[in-house]
């Protein structure tokens, strides 16, 4: 069962004037994303990605397609039970303490009265809140804010975490522990779902990225799958001249340093092109190495460069 | 209903940390109180006009002539009931300035800060989150009902003032008012700018809306329900009067608020 399915999702914000500068929020995106993975959202500003989760969670309605979490419409407020959110910014009731606000939150989620009051503990002492605890909201600091609205995520130990933008606010050591925190929730089985513009944190803790670009889906799949770049590179030892020649007329990049000549294929065809002449010589290479790419690097060669200013 | 439960009581919490609304609220009872002093004081100066007049005290009201009293009595009641009139009219203002304030703000004040993004991202309808936020507004609306009745009624009995028999019911008839003019508050503000909806409600069922105009069929007539004729004039209701007006408002308001699920169960709280 997917825990998260969106099919053909099609979001336009209008303009109240005219029809003609609405802005296509979402372009027809499929997406899904099954129990237990850990899912990076990505995608420039304006992407749709907040977008994206404001129709998972019911808050906006889409123009067509359909959302589903654990096969339950989005529109179903049960569905809520699984779900835990940390918004982009965090506006909370400013009027509660910060365990007053964990406790109206744990009522509204039916956490057993029982259990209730060591879960708040448990989730101030995690987040380092619980010195806190009895401080006006009001009070608090973004990065605290930040924490406080991670902690009524967890609340209820949902099964499914959406997270959009989860550490923009946090300083490097927050950054560090959240990323600890989400490492120990995937270790038990839980989805997670994480929208954000730092790659280096979606990279440490992703299984499968996404990439949105002006509400259309760019990329999807497995960090494996999408670092696997079209360029390879082929070591031969002691390639006769004629060889040598012959690979100079290519497209490919050929470098030669004490005898061993390297070889780099930018794409497929130019690859495909070696191999047949390599073939012909009967030459085979020592070795043949596929370039990985960082996901900065997919990430920017994915979505179309901004026009210069 | 526990989830109703609980949004209502922190939609009484929300409100009672408003500033504004506190100040509004204490003006209301300002005027209120200042009211039943001046009640109170007209009370004293017409016994003590007529006693200049010859009649030294209270145990010299007996050797009055016949006249003297009725024409005494007569200018007391005009002069109480004219007051508490005014008072009734000042407090039904006051009142429904905080109902509107409540009601209209009771979800979009949560919609412009971002706060219902988390509370509906838990299981909570949006039934049950309009529900709480009306009925966070009438338990604040009730508060403040009960403390203004208690300050008027504390304020006649210490001075002595007869009310006038529609005030015994005056309080409850504007209680209705308020959660009638409330509920098209809460409902004009799903589709609308607050504060434009707050007069839209005000305007048309403040008597400016009459059967000429196409708005007259479309929004409530509070008319029923101001008795301040009936103060000054010293006229009762009957009971039965007063409980098919608050069967009206009660049916009223579940209409309103049915409207009001209506569109906010499609509305983007973003």
């Amino acid at each position: 069962m997917a825990a998260i399915y969106t099919e053909n999702l099609n979001k336009a914000y209008a303009s109240f004037f005219s029809k003609q500068s609405e802005t296509n929020a979402l372009k027809g995106l499929n997406l899904e994303v099954k129990e237990g993975e850990t899912f990076g959202f990505l995608g420039p500003n304006g992407a749709g990605k907040t977008t994206t989760i404001l129709l998972l969670l019911n808050l906006i309605r889409p123009d067509s397609g359909a959302a589903r979490l654990f096969d339950l419409p989005v529109t179903d407020s049960n569905v809520h039970r699984r779900l835990g959110y940390l918004p982009e910014s965090v506006n909370l009731h400013d009027y509660y303490t910060g365990q007053g606000l964990l406790e109206f939150y744990a009522a509204l989620l039916d956490v057993p009265i029982q259990i209730r009051e060591a879960r708040i503990a448990g989730l101030l002492q995690l987040l380092r809140l619980e010195d806190a605890a009895t401080k006006s909201v009001s009070k608090y600091s973004k990065g605290m804010l930040q924490r406080l609205g991670f902690a009524q995520a967890l609340l209820h130990d949902p099964d499914l975490l959406i997270l959009d933008e989860p550490t923009a606010s946090l300083d490097p050591v927050g950054r560090k522990e959240f990323r600890e925190i989400l490492v120990d929730l995937k270790k038990r089985g839980k989805t997670i779902f994480i929208s954000s513009h730092i790659l280096s944190e979606v990279e440490s803790v992703c299984d499968r990225v996404a990439i949105l670009q002006k509400g259309e889906l760019k990329r999807v799949g497995t960090l494996q799958e999408l670092s696997a770049g079209k360029s390879t590179r082929l070591v031969l030892k002691n390639a006769p001249g004629v060889v040598l020649e012959a690979l100079s007329q290519t497209a490919a990049e050929v470098t030669m340093l004490r005898g061993q000549t390297t070889v780099k294929c930018v794409d497929t065809a130019t690859r495909e092109a070696i191999d047949r002449l390599l073939q012909q010589h009967g030459i085979q290479p020592e070795r043949s190495e596929v370039e990985t790419q960082s996901l900065e690097n997919i990430f920017f060669s994915s979505i179309e460069s901004p026009p210069r200013l | 209903m526990n989830v109703i439960f609980l949004i209502a009581r922190d939609s009484i919490r929300a409100l009672l940390h408003q500033r504004l609304l506190i100040g509004l609220m204490l003006f209301s009872l300002a005027i209120t109180i200042f009211f039943s002093i001046v009640m109170s004081r007209t009370r004293e100066n017409i016994t003590s006009q007529y006693a200049d007049s010859g009649v030294e005290t209270n145990s010299a009201f007996s050797k009055m002539s016949e006249e003297d009293r009725r024409k005494m009595n007569e200018a007391m009641e005009q002069g109480v009931s004219a007051i508490q009139g005014f008072f009734y009219a000042a407090t039904s203002f006051g009142g429904s300035l905080v109902a509107l304030w409540i009601f209209s703000t009771a979800i979009t004040s949560e919609i412009r800060r971002g706060t219902i993004r988390l509370t509906l991202s838990k299981p909570v309808s949006r039934f049950q989150y309009l529900l709480g936020k009306y009925l966070g507004g009438v338990a604040v609306m009730a508060g403040y009902a009960v403390i203004s009745s208690l300050a008027v009624f504390l304020f006649s009995t210490s001075s002595h003032v007869e009310l006038s028999p529609a005030m015994k019911y005056a309080p409850w008839l504007m209680f209705c008012r308020q959660l009638m003019l409330g509920s098209v508050a809460m409902l004009l503000s799903l589709f609308m700018h607050p504060i434009i909806g707050c007069v839209i409600a005000f305007a048309a069922g403040n008597g400016l809306c009459s059967p000429n105009n196409p708005f007259y069929f479309l929004l409530p007539s509070y008319a029923p329900f101001n008795v301040f004729g009936q103060i000054l004039q010293g006229s009762i209701m009957r009971g039965s009067d007063v409980w098919l007006l608050t069967l009206y408002a009660l049916d009223f308001v579940v209409l309103m608020l049915l409207f009001s699920w209506w569109r906010f169960r499609n509305k983007e709280v973003c």
